[in-house]
């Protein structure tokens, strides 16, 4: 079943607990809730078994307490299929972090693997309102992260041009601020 | 850095590099809000929020990226164990309605309507008996009267096996 069915399942019924709508919903949800696990995962290093049971820790937080949290689903604010994206990895991330194996004793690690060069340079503060919101997120993205324009654009739901145009306008505001500040 | 990621100049790169974002603690971001700002339903000012949030948090920046990316992809079906497990989650309303009808169904079938009173009444009589006889009732003080210490003893080493069990399933490893 593909993810558009999910279009389809009976919202109330299911958060009645209606047993058909649930199994159908399970159908529907189960590809996305196992490709965005696995994504969520994959940094981890967790096996299939683990998958297996962070799915269905996204499963059991949908129909826990009486579908609790199936019920604060919105279709008016986002889809189905967005949101169940979102929980999904949220649990999943949630899963890695108790899995995560137990700190290594500092005598055990090798002394290269501690060598952090002490350089603290003190940084210049980007004054609040320079840049908006969207501007810091994309040079982050793009310097912080590295990641392409084209994921960027696919992200916020522009065309690449826009992102690479805000940011242009982005660094010539900073460079506009920090030469007048230190000219 | 290839030329063809984005064209950004190394000097660009160092220059934000060079400084540090003055922004206030960002602001926890909810499912719902989310998923709204990745599907960019909100208006300019809610998006901004969210975007002042996802800008602080490199965990938020990722998820946003990876989600964006899955919803973009057709997705491989997911292994029938995992639908199954799912599934098993919710049971039929039929089936636990039947599950707490299942005694009282079988006495109105089994017996007549005045006998129905006395056979609950001589349930409960027998249930409460048999966990008064089960649960030590007066066997402490006869075993203590009848066979010494060494009865007392063997009750409280069978004490200790549970308690060890109790903390089993307690433990981090359940």
């Amino acid at each position: 079943m593909q993810v558009a069915d999910l279009n389809q399942i009976d919202l109330q019924a299911l958060a009645r607990g209606d047993k058909r709508s649930w199994d159908a919903f399970v159908g529907a949800a189960a590809p996305l809730i196992n490709a965005m696990v696995r994504r969520a995962l994959a940094p981890h290093g967790l096996g299939e078994d683990d998958v297996m049971d962070a799915a269905q820790d996204v499963f059991v937080r949908l129909c826990a307490q009486d579908f609790r949290l199936l019920k604060t689903y919105d279709p008016a604010r986002a889809g189905l299929s967005t949101w169940l994206a979102v929980v999904a990895r949220s649990a999943a991330i949630d899963h890695a972090r108790r899995r995560r194996r137990p700190t290594q004793p500092i005598d055990e690690v090798p002394e290269a693997a501690l060598g952090v060069e002490d350089r603290h340079v003190e940084k210049l503060k980007i004054p609040q309102g320079l840049l908006t919101e969207r501007q810091t997120l994309i040079l982050k993205y793009l310097y912080d992260e590295e990641r392409e324009v084209a994921d960027i654009a696919q992200l916020l739901k522009v065309d690449p041009q826009t992102v690479r145009s805000t940011q242009h306008r982005a660094l010539v505001r900073l460079r506009a601020y920090f030469r007048e500040g230190t000219g | 850095m290839s030329p063809q990621r984005n064209d950004l100049s190394a000097s660009d790169k160092e220059l934000w590099q060079s400084l540090a974002i003055g922004v206030a603690e960002p602001r926890p971001v909810d499912a719902m809000d989310f998923a709204a700002w990745i599907e960019g339903r909100l208006g300019e000012a809610e998006a901004a929020q969210i975007e002042a949030s996802v800008a602080a948090d490199p965990e938020m920046r990722r998820a946003a990226l990876d989600i964006a990316d899955v919803l973009g992809k057709p997705l491989p079906a997911a292994p029938e164990r995992m639908a199954v497990r799912a599934r098993a989650l919710v049971g039929f309303e039929a089936e636990r309605k039947a599950a707490r009808g299942s005694l009282s169904g079988w006495l109105n079938w089994m017996t007549p309507l005045a006998v129905r009173p006395a056979i609950v009444t001589m349930a409960a009589i027998v249930i409460a008996a048999g966990g008064f006889t089960m649960g030590g009732g007066l066997g402490a003080s006869f075993a203590q009267q009848q066979y010494g210490a060494s009865g007392i003893q063997k009750a409280s080493s069978t004490s200790e096996v549970s308690s060890d069990i109790n903390e089993f399933f307690a433990s981090d490893g359940i």
